[in-house]
């Protein structure tokens, strides 16, 4: 791979830095160096999205091949797209953060409480989700980062926890109101240019920043250092626990966007919302990490992995009506993305036991 | 001590020979073990020792020409024998499991005929293995609570399941290396236990005192060769440690100088009352430009100075330090981490590199603030060509500096870990096991990095457990027992008899 190191030959070596994720493959900035950033190996999943769409364009030829499918994988995937890139820094630092569909659900439902029963207005309900969304954040860092229990079954736990808080706000049914279909609030989710809703934009802007971040940031490679070896990388003066801190902090503020979006989408607040997106957002980032940057879990690699597993949905659901075909392309994407990549995803820091330096031998 | 030893062999090995790569780690090679006898093996770190047990366990291939013999018959070493059985010094327990579990582990549980454990008898079965050896713990307790005597005699009973009639082999492979200094004393009379019941014991250990309490006859290998078989009847501590020292005018030609800013003892750290892990209570001082040796066996403590000093250990620590470079006050041990001594550490793969980043990743590492442009931004030539002058300062041979780290020799990886310590431009820089998986001609290399950068005033603490490390090194060295300075050697003084006697205390 021509491009490790991030920014050691400047930024966006063969990579679709920023670009619309329309544009098709080929169009990558050409070079001697681009060559190699086209091989199977670093975009894979370009390809085999590319063999989707042939596909699906001689399956269903009327429907498939169309501007209009094209608008609707990018609309449909967009709170797809956002919660996958809200997993991507937990899995850098290999950390996991199980319980963002329930952030997700619990800032959906905050936000449409609020708008529906005070008069607050749609800013204030949104700086209060997302405030909430925060706190969970800070308080999955103290159980995982502070008290060390495995990130696994703590954000398993917090789940549980903020699903408790769901039911007591809306006893299980949907928050609906004529306020949530009303300006300002609508126009979140729902104002379009182009036939594009506005949240790809918000996709295009968290992935664009996480990019930066992650390759372009002191931080971003201390945080790869901490997922890769943490304790080389706790001798080397990095703050590894305030980092698994911060990347839990920065999951749940992601997902928190995720769920006010989407609420403004539906235009109500559903105390599931969340719970589908659990699966296919780590899916997706799972797909990312053996793109471009091969066992880095990585911003444009996860959302092409979004596009890929969305087009795959959206050409199954124009093709055949069986209601199973989707969760079986997902799972086999997985799998087979997994095993190309010979598995190089080692999750070796969480599924051993940490080891003090040489604190055997006393 | 010693009993007569029987003549007929219970393992005889003839010509074992390894070559690894470019390193002939055992050359010709030939071990007599009599029956019923406790058999010592010794030899330096490096001597072949643990490659000799390693084959024998079948962790490695022998090199055509060997031939071992148990019991009289050809046996092909490595494979798996029934009357050679093996202890390694990580013992192979499961801690969260019971000493019942663990002994099942190995040879199966007591099962009825439904397939169901017969747990009243296998805890029988169990106690009485391990009341054998004296031992009276709760064999339904995790392991984890045992002390590490207790886990070692767990470890034993459950190697030697299914001998009560016939006895074999036991290979015991450093079993004291982990042991606080009272509880040998109790491990020993295990060992003779098991050779009461008939068992040849083949005991590898570093140190010699437990040799001459325990051992009939001992066996010192040094650079790959065995150099003699005694019975130790004939021994004195300051023989064997003779034999495995070798000549003492070997190294001397190799004496670094004194450099000319470590004379003007002008100081670069200062240590009191270290406390923390097995230290206990360790001060020293390190000028400009000395290059201070730390020795001792294992469980001395030299191998968890480095990190207290440079505030890497994990435990409690007590004590002080002082940079008087940066600081006149003394700051406190358990805040070491703020004075910001870079360390080299002695596991590189686990603590050392990371796997996953390339060598520019590596090297810039702990160097990343400095490489921020205005913003936090990371300034992608400036680290490009920082990591390019130093591969080429250091020498590090490299496909370039994206090239994975992984795709480095252990020398180079090395060079790499060295390179981003000095990168920091410390006053002192400490190094633990500095050559460990380093080939000879680049560990030269190293030996000279180390001495050029001390004569430009930096100070270095070398803790090695390889004697050639201090030898090369070095112009002043600590040995330390039991968590003490027990002796310090200076300048000519400094050769592999006086080290070697200094740490095993047969002065």
């Amino acid at each position: 791979m021509s491009t490790t190191a991030a920014g050691s030959t400047g930024p966006s070596v063969g990579e679709p830095t920023g670009a619309p994720p329309a544009s098709p493959p080929t169009r990558q900035p050409l070079g001697r160096r681009a060559l190699s950033g086209l091989s199977f190996t670093n975009i894979g999943a370009v390809y085999v999205w590319i063999v989707i769409i042939v596909v699906f364009s001689f399956w269903a030829p009327d429907t498939f091949p169309t501007w209009s499918t094209f608008q609707q994988v990018l609309n449909s995937n967009a709170v797809t797209g956002l919660m996958a890139l809200s997993v991507v820094p937990p899995l850098a630092a290999r950390v996991f953060d199980l319980s963002l569909a329930y952030t997700m659900s619990l800032s959906g439902v905050i936000t449409a409480k609020v708008i529906v029963s005070t008069d607050i207005g749609a800013g204030g309900a949104i700086a209060l989700a997302m405030g909430t969304a925060l706190v969970i954040g800070v308080i999955n860092g103290i159980v995982v980062v502070t008290l060390r229990v495995d990130s696994f079954i703590a954000t398993l736990a917090t789940g549980s926890l903020i699903q408790a808080f769901i039911t007591m706000f809306t006893d299980g049914t949907s928050i609906t109101g004529v306020k949530l279909l009303r300006e300002p609030f609508a126009s979140i989710g729902q104002k379009s240019a182009g036939g594009f809703t506005i949240p790809v934009l918000y996709l295009l802007v968290v992935a664009i920043a996480l990019w930066f971040v992650l390759e372009h940031t002191a931080t971003g490679r201390r945080l790869y250092a901490t997922g890769f070896n943490s304790d080389a990388a706790r001798l080397q003066g990095v703050p590894t626990d305030r980092l698994r801190f911060l990347t839990l902090v920065a999951s749940s503020a992601i997902a928190g966007c995720a769920g006010v979006v989407f609420a403004s989408q539906i235009g109500s607040g559903s105390p599931e919302a969340g719970t589908p997106y659990l699966l296919s957002s780590y899916a997706a980032a799972f797909v990312g990490a053996t793109q471009l940057r091969a066992g880095r879990f990585n911003s444009w690699g996860t959302v092409i992995a979004v596009l890929l597993l969305g087009t795959g949905t959206v050409g199954l659901g124009l093709a055949t009506s069986a209601q199973w075909a989707p969760s079986l392309f997902t799972g086999l994407v997985l799998i087979v993305a997994l095993v190309v990549t010979g598995g190089r995803l080692g999750l070796r820091t969480r599924l051993t036991r940490r080891r003090a330096p040489s604190k055997e031998a006393t | 001590m010693s009993d007569t030893v029987t003549t007929s062999p219970v393992l005889s090995i003839t010509g074992l020979s390894k070559r690894f790569g470019g390193t002939q780690a055992l050359r010709d090679v030939d071990l007599n073990i009599a029956q019923g006898e406790i058999h010592a093996l010794v030899g330096p770190n490096g001597s072949g020792k643990s490659t000799l047990i390693k084959i024998l366990a079948g962790y490695h291939q022998a090199d055509a020409g060997a031939e071992a013999r148990l019991d009289g018959e050809p046996f092909e070493l490595g494979s798996d024998h029934d009357r050679l059985r093996f202890v390694h010094q990580e013992l192979g327990l499961v801690g969260e499991l019971s000493a019942m579990d663990n002994l099942a582990l190995s040879r199966g549980f007591a099962r009825s005929r439904l397939g169901n454990i017969r747990w009243r008898e296998q805890e029988h079965r169990t106690v009485e293995l391990v009341h054998r050896f004296g031992l009276d713990i709760d064999v339904r307790r995790p392991l984890v609570d045992a002390t590490p005597v207790q886990r070692t005699v767990v470890a034993i009973a459950a190697a030697l399941q299914g001998w009560e009639a016939d006895q074999g082999l036991l290979v015991l492979d450093e079993p004291t290396a982990v042991l606080p200094p009272g509880e040998v004393g109790k491990l020993l009379d295990i060992v003779r236990e098991v050779r009461r019941g008939g068992a040849s014991v083949l005991y590898v250990s570093h140190r010699l005192d437990e040799i001459f309490q325990v051992a009939d006859r001992v066996t010192v290998i040094r650079g790959g060769r065995r150099i003699a078989t005694r019975p130790v009847q004939g021994l004195t501590p300051q023989s064997l440690a003779s034999l495995m020292a070798g000549e003492a005018t070997e190294r001397s030609a190799e004496r670094p100088k004194v450099s000319a800013t470590s004379r003007s003892g002008e100081s670069a750290l200062e240590a009191r009352e270290l406390t923390g892990g097995p230290l206990r209570g360790l001060g020293f001082s390190l000028a400009r430009g000395e290059l201070l040796g730390i020795a001792g066996l294992a469980g001395s403590g030299h191998d968890v100075l480095p990190y207290v000093v440079t505030g890497a250990w994990p435990g409690d620590v007590q004590g002080q330090l002082r940079c008087p470079a940066r600081s006149p006050e003394w700051s406190d041990a358990s805040r070491a981490a703020r004075l910001g001594i870079p360390l080299v550490p002695g596991d590189r793969a686990a603590h050392g590199v990371i796997a996953d980043f390339s060598v520019a990743e590596n090297l810039t590492l702990p160097l990343l603030s400095r490489l921020r442009t205005g913003r936090r931004l990371l300034d992608g030539r400036h680290e490009a060509a920082l990591v390019d002058d130093w591969v080429e300062r250091v020498g590090i041979r490299t496909a370039g500096r994206d090239a994975p780290i992984t795709t480095l020799s252990g020398g180079n990886q090395q060079k790499v870990v060295m390179a981003r310590c000095l990168a920091l431009e410390p006053e002192v820089l400490v190094l633990c096991e500095p050559t460990a998986g380093v080939d000879i001609a680049t560990r030269l290399q190293l030996y000279d990095l180390i001495k050029e950068q001390a004569a430009q005033g930096l100070g270095v603490i070398v803790s090695s457990s390889d004697v050639g490390d201090l030898l090369a090194l070095c112009t002043r060295v600590l040995v330390l027992r039991d968590g003490q300075v027990v002796r310090e050697i200076a300048g000519e003084a400094i050769t592999e008899p006086t080290l070697v006697h200094a740490m095993e205390g047969t002065e």
